[in-house]
């Protein structure tokens, strides 16, 4: 099947795109949670108005946004970078909102102790509320990541050729489409799986090293 | 929630001030590039195999681009986004099988056609039930969204109702090669293209569909949008076709790509479609 | 850019029949879904390993397949094995489908979580079958599952954007087809951006409405 490492190309654009829009979509979801959080005046409502709007679109209007609207904004985007412009976009929106959740939740007496103490927010922030507010995030955020995956597919439209435009081209070509989707089913299926796994080893490793009690 | 408002109709307000494009001579002096656009897969004007582009306009594009003497460079991007690209300034031209009709021409300067594109169906080869244009009440049709073969459907449904049928049910794709698809596994009952691409697409997969009768009484003509106003780009590409119609290139391309060539072409066209 | 959105408002037409197709769609879906995926997480808590096993299979399988694959699934692959609907009927069983194995998760999550302590208290009182079921169980179950089933819905709402890829006409579809006649990308896309949106908030609103009321409840 000459078409295997068409289809293999498709995947590894999918997990890079992926990848770049997970790497960077954690730490700013984290610093719009901290702007919400922290209730930084005009910026405050202005995060939540883009949190709720952009929770609330489906990513392949995103995606025809970001692509086709912008240069009528004056900016000029070629595929790739919409593409992961789109896909950060959409997992900064929902990790705002996994973080300011447990934010929301961290206990206020270890806050006020700390500024009892004197130490400076930042340094707070640093030592005390970020180690164990990420474990209690992790697993949001890993499902996130596992719904950034399966929201993928939707940059086919903007000519981004991944795993799931790759299977259709083949299955255009071919006329025989159910190969190529079912293959493209069991990488999507490895993709996410992978990531699963991956939550449940640091998840084991966090428990070993920090459990107090 | 007011607030959230508020901020939204500002943004909005703010992002009215519409983007300046630049000219030719501009771009060329502040040594930026001029980008073209071109669809992923309209065979046989363009597409890509193997991982390159292939195709009459992607083989034009490249004498283009050899004779500039300027950074000119193509992005190859599906149909949806193609003439809008062009019309916010995003993309210099679209050198594309794009066809030329009055609504386009209030948007857009048509450099002169490489090709004359008559409206055909087509329809699966065993598929008896449909002799003639009579047959096709009722039945129904797959055409691609926001194209001039969906726009002049109308004069179909015309030449429908003379036979006293009526137009079936329309089904818009965003690219040929899905309509083909739903075509063969029985889903649409015929679909609406250039007689240029269903010959292509016959050739390609023999003895799946066969072509029937025109569907519109005049032809298109096949030409590259430029935006409205943009005389520099216009006159630049009008120049670049006059030489390769006058050389024999353009009719080489042709019966390469398109199996015919097209010998009396008119360099301005007015359609009245 | 004004001049874009007034163009793109004038063909309202053609966004609220998008709309409308969205939103029967999805409403369609979660009505099937809720009550498919009650089935289901019925089966996936039996002992009976014949019918449990399959029945994981099939939510989590779900739960790791990008919705668009499967939809291409339902409308290209099926013809295949010569099974071919048109693109409504598709689109639906692909979002009901998909959506099922998310409520079936959902409820099983929500009776594994159920109150030992008020069942058990019902069974001192004397309660045993269909109503211990009925006025005990039901309603946690019930309080418990309802706000997850609305979150899903949002979700629901925005897989059916997808469907626009297997040339259903709803919202997404109505927008794109507007900018590529009329060449309004930003305006247009905006336009749809904002009722799915307002749809939400609606959403959203109700849902607080059914908290409101399981708080009531629960005082």
């Amino acid at each position: 099947m000459s078409d295997l490492p068409f289809l293999l190309q498709g995947a590894v654009v999918t997990a890079s795109v992926s990848l770049v829009a997970i790497v960077l979509g954690v730490p700013l979801g984290l610093a719009l949670a901290i702007v919400r959080w922290r209730r930084v005046p005009l910026l405050s409502p202005l995060v939540a108005l883009y949190v709720s709007v952009i929770r609330a679109t489906p990513a392949i209007t995103l995606a025809l946004l970001i692509f086709f609207g912008s240069p009528s904004l004056g900016i000029v985007l070629g595929a790739a970078p919409a593409a992961v412009l789109t896909l950060l976009i959409n997992t900064s929106a929902f990790n705002c909102e996994i973080w300011r959740a447990a934010l929301i939740d961290f206990p206020r007496d270890q806050v006020e102790a700390a500024r009892a103490f004197g130490m400076p927010p930042r340094l707070m922030f640093r030592r005390v509320v970020l180690p164990q507010v990420w474990r209690t995030s992790l697993p949001a955020l890993v499902n996130e990541m596992t719904l950034l995956i399966k929201a993928s597919p939707a940059l086919a439209v903007i000519g981004i050729v991944d795993l799931t435009r790759a299977a259709s081209r083949i299955g255009a070509a071919t006329y025989k489409p159910l190969p190529p989707f079912l293959a493209a089913t069991a990488i999507y299926m490895l993709l996410v799986m992978l990531f699963v796994a991956a939550q449940r080893y640091v998840e084991r490793r966090v428990r070993q090293r920090f459990e107090m009690a | 929630m007011w607030m959230m408002s508020t901020v939204l109709l500002g943004m909005l307000a703010v992002f009215s001030l519409s983007a300046h494009g630049q000219t030719l001579q501009e771009k060329i002096k502040n040594h930026q590039p001029v980008v073209v656009g071109t669809e992923d897969d309209y065979r046989p004007f363009e597409f890509v195999e193997n991982g390159k582009p292939a195709g009459l306009d992607n083989e034009l594009f490249q004498l283009l681009k050899a004779e500039a003497k300027f950074d000119l460079r193509q992005e190859i991007i599906p149909w949806t986004g193609l003439l809008a690209g062009v019309s916010s300034g995003k993309y210099d031209a679209a050198v594309t099988g794009a066809l030329i009709n009055q609504e386009r021409m209030k948007a857009f300067d048509f450099a002169m056609p490489v090709a004359a594109n008559m409206h055909f169906y087509l329809k699966r080869k065993n598929d008896t039930s449909i002799t003639g244009i009579k047959d096709l009440s009722g039945k129904t049709v797959g055409v691609q969204s926001g194209s001039v073969l969906l726009a002049r459907l109308p004069e179909l449904e015309k030449m429908i109702a003379k036979t006293g049928g009526k137009m079936g049910k329309v089904v818009q794709y965003a690219s040929y090669p899905e309509a083909y698809q739903d075509l063969a596994n029985g889903r649409v009952d015929y679909v609406v293209n250039g007689e240029i691409n269903l010959l292509g697409v016959m050739a390609e997969r023999p003895g799946v569909f066969e072509m029937g009768q025109p569907v519109v009484e005049t032809p298109s003509y096949v030409g590259w949008p430029v935006k409205k106003g943009n005389k520099e780009m216009l006159d630049y590409l009008n120049n670049f076709l006059r030489t390769v119609r006058a050389n024999g290139k353009l009719e080489e391309l042709q019966k390469k790509w398109l199996k015919t060539s097209f010998k009396n072409l008119p360099e301005h066209v007015e359609p009245n479609f | 850019m004004s001049r874009d959105f007034l163009v793109a408002f004038a063909h309202y037409d053609q966004y609220l029949s998008g709309l409308w197709n969205t939103l029967w769609l999805s409403a369609a879906t979660l009505v099937l879904a809720s009550i498919a995926g009650c089935f289901v997480a019925a089966l996936m808590l039996t002992r009976h390993k014949v019918v449990r096993l399959p029945a994981t299979g099939f939510v989590d399988a779900m739960r790791c397949v990008p919705f668009l694959l499967f939809a291409y699934l339902v409308y290209y692959g099926l013809p295949e094995l010569s099974i071919r609907l048109d693109s409504w009927t598709s689109g639906l069983i692909a979002l009901a489908v998909y959506h099922t194995a998310y409520v079936a998760e959902i409820v099983r999550g929500a009776w594994t979580n159920l109150s030992r302590e008020q069942i058990e208290a019902g069974r001192a009182f004397g309660f045993a079958g269909l109503p211990l079921f009925a006025r005990i169980i039901l309603p946690q179950l019930f309080f418990a599952s309802v706000p997850l089933i609305g979150n899903q819905s949002i979700y629901i709402l925005k897989d059916s954007a997808f469907l626009m890829i297997i040339t259903v006409p709803e919202l997404t579809f109505a927008a794109s087809s507007v900018q590529s006649t009329y060449f309004v990308p930003f305006a247009s896309f905006v336009i749809a951006m904002l009722l799915y949106w307002l749809v939400t908030l609606v959403i959203e609103a109700m849902l607080k409405r059914v908290e409101l009321a399981a708080e009531v409840r629960r005082a």
